[in-house]
C-alpha cells in the first residue's frame, strides 16, 4: 500500500489544545500585517466585520477594535506564491494586511441614501441593517461626519443631514493629501506605458517632470474607490480633472506643434489630386519622379485648387537626397524600350 | 456572523516566533515538511548579487531571496482557524499561530529588488495612511470659500 492512503486512513490523534501547531491541519493559514495601533489590551479581542463597501458596491472586510478603530482588511495576492511557516507548508500564498481608513468614507454612501432630504439620527438611519447601524454608531467619528453633513442637536440628539457642498470640498482636500504623498514617494502617475514595470530610480527621481494634473487624476481615482460611481464623478468635476483620453491628445496636439513646419510641407504634398479617369499607373509614377516626362506628357495632372501650385520648398532630407542623385540616370530609363 | 481575531497585546509578546519562507511556486497541498533538513540547510550567502541576498533551490529551481523587514508600524502574525464553519452565520475564531518580524522573501531566477510586485504594493500603505488622515474644519471652510470664489470669477 502506498504511503498516502495510510496515512489518510489512520485515525488521528485528536491535537493538543493548547499548541496550535500540530500535524493536522484543519483549516488554512492565514498571514496578517496587523497596525501596532491595533493591538487590543488584554481583555479586548478584535472582531473582522462586514460592513458595505461603497467602491465595490458590496460587503467587504473590515477590522474593528472594541475601542472604535476600524481598518480595512486588504490582501495581497500574486498568483504562484506560499509559504513556509516553520516546518509546514501553507498553500495561501496571500498577504492579509490592514489599512488605516477614515470611516466618514464609509458612512457617506448612508448619509447620501437616507438623509439627503431630512435630519436624521445616526440610530434612525438602517434600522434593518444590524451591521450598518454598528458601524454608524460605533465606527464612525461625529467630529469626521460634522464635515459633510449639517449637524443640528436638539437634547441628547445629533441629526445629521448630508451637504453636497461639504462633501466635494472634503474630498478634494483628501485627494489634495493624497497627491501630495504620491509625489512625495514618487509614484510613477503618468498614463505612458511603462507604469507597471517602472523601477524607482534614485537618480531620475530629480530629471522627472512632475505633472500636477496626473497626480491628481490618481489620487482622485484612489479617493473615488471608496466612492459611489455618480459621487466619484462629480468630484471629477468639482477638481476639473480632464479626461485621461482628453489628456493625451492634448498631449499629442502638443507635441505636434513642436514639429509644426514639417507637417505642413507633408500635407502640402499629399493633397495633390489626380483626375479620375487620367489616373492611371503612369501618371503616378511622374509625380514620384520615377517616370521620365516626355513619355506621359498627355497625362494631365489637375492641381488641387484653382491657383496654381506653389513651388515648395524643399526639406534638408530632400536637399541631400537630389544632391546625391545628382548625375545618375532615372530608374525607368533602364526599363525603356530602345 | 462575527469573526473575532482571538489574541492580544499579551499573547502576541508570549508567542513564539516563527522562521517564514515567501515562496514564489504554488504548493498543491498543506501540511508539514522537513523544512529545516531539505531547504533551509541549502540557504546560501550570495554576495555576488549584492549585499544580504541568499540562493537556494527549491526542486531544483534556483531562489534568490533576502531577509525582509515587516513594514514600519506592523506586526507580522500568523492566524488559523481551529474549526471549520458549519454555516455562514455561525461564529467564527480566528485563533493565533505564532508571530514574526522578518521573513525571507524569494524570488525565482531574479534578485528581489524595487520592481517586485510586493514591494510596490506597499506604497499603498503610505497612500492609505494619506487618505485616512483627518480634515480639519477651518481647512474645510477654507476650500469652500475658495470653491465659491472661484465659481463667481467663472461665471462673472
Amino acid at each position: 500500500m502506498s504511503k498516502k492512503s495510510t496515512r489518510s486512513s489512520k485515525p488521528k490523534p485528536k491535537p493538543d489544545p493548547d499548541s496550535g501547531t500540530q500535524s493536522t491541519v484543519t483549516a488554512l493559514k492565514k498571514v496578517l500585517y496587523i497596525s501596532e495601533k491595533l493591538l487590543p489590551d488584554d481583555d479586548q479581542r478584535l472582531r473582522l466585520d462586514r460592513f458595505y463597501h461603497p467602491g465595490q458596491g458590496k460587503d467587504a472586510l473590515f477590522v474593528t477594535h472594541p475601542d472604535g478603530q476600524i481598518m480595512e482588511l486588504l490582501e495581497y495576492a500574486e498568483p504562484r506564491r506560499s509559504w513556509l511557516i516553520h516546518s509546514e507548508i501553507c498553500s495561501n500564498g496571500r498577504i492579509y494586511m490592514t489599512m488605516p481608513l477614515d470611516a466618514t468614507l464609509l458612512a457617506l454612501h448612508h448619509l447620501r441614501k437616507h438623509c439627503t432630504q431630512r435630519a436624521m439620527s445616526l440610530e434612525n438611519i438602517a434600522v434593518h441593517e444590524a451591521n450598518t447601524s454598528r458601524l454608524l454608531t460605533q465606527f464612525v467619528s461625529p467630529d469626521g461626519l460634522g464635515r459633510v453633513a449639517d449637524v443640528k442637536v436638539s437634547g441628547d440628539l445629533t441629526f445629521y443631514k448630508y451637504n453636497q457642498e461639504r462633501t466635494l470640498a472634503w474630498l478634494a482636500l483628501k485627494t489634495r493629501q493624497v497627491a501630495e504623498t504620491l509625489k512625495k514617494k514618487q509614484i510613477h502617475c503618468g498614463h505612458s506605458a511603462q507604469s507597471q514595470n517602472f523601477v524607482r530610480s534614485d537618480k531620475l527621481a530629480e530629471d522627472t517632470v512632475i505633472n500636477e494634473m496626473n497626480y491628481t487624476r490618481m489620487a482622485c481615482d484612489i479617493v473615488g474607490r471608496y466612492l459611489d460611481a455618480d459621487l466619484h464623478d462629480q468630484l471629477v468635476g468639482y477638481l476639473h480633472i480632464p479626461s485621461e483620453i482628453q489628456a493625451i491628445v492634448e498631449e499629442k496636439t502638443a507635441a505636434q506643434k513642436r514639429k509644426s513646419n514639417v507637417g505642413q510641407e507633408d500635407s502640402n504634398r499629399k493633397k495633390i489630386k489626380l483626375n479620375n479617369h487620367d489616373s492611371d499607373a503612369a501618371s503616378r509614377l511622374m509625380i514620384g519622379g520615377l517616370l521620365d516626362g516626355e513619355d506621359v506628357k498627355d497625362c494631365i495632372i489637375s492641381p488641387p485648387s484653382v491657383e496654381p501650385l506653389k513651388e515648395r520648398s524643399m526639406t534638408a532630407k530632400e536637399k541631400a537626397l537630389a544632391k546625391g542623385a545628382k548625375g545618375t540616370k532615372s530608374i525607368a530609363s533602364f526599363f525603356k524600350a530602345k | 456572523m462575527s469573526i473575532t481575531l482571538d489574541f492580544n497585546g499579551k499573547n502576541l509578546a508570549k508567542s513564539k516566533s516563527l522562521n517564514l519562507h515567501y515562496l514564489p511556486a504554488k504548493v498543491n497541498g498543506d501540511g508539514n515538511a522537513n523544512v529545516e533538513t531539505y531547504f533551509n540547510n541549502y540557504t546560501r550567502e550570495a554576495p555576488e548579487y549584492g549585499s544580504g541576498v541568499v540562493t537556494n533551490a527549491l526542486r531544483g529551481y534556483p531562489l534568490v531571496g533576502h531577509r525582509i523587514q515587516v513594514p514600519e508600524g506592523y506586526k507580522g502574525i500568523v492566524l488559523q482557524e481551529t474549526e471549520k464553519p458549519l454555516s455562514e452565520s455561525t461564529d467564527r475564531q480566528l485563533r493565533l499561530t505564532g508571530v514574526f518580524d522578518e521573513f525571507t522573501y524569494w524570488n525565482y531566477d531574479k534578485v528581489p529588488s524595487n520592481g517586485d510586485p510586493y514591494r510596490q504594493a506597499l506604497l499603498m500603505a503610505d497612500v492609505a495612511q494619506a487618505l485616512s488622515e483627518p480634515i480639519s474644519e477651518e481647512d474645510l471652510e477654507a476650500e469652500i470659500k475658495r470653491n465659491r470664489e472661484s465659481k463667481k470669477e467663472n461665471s462673472s
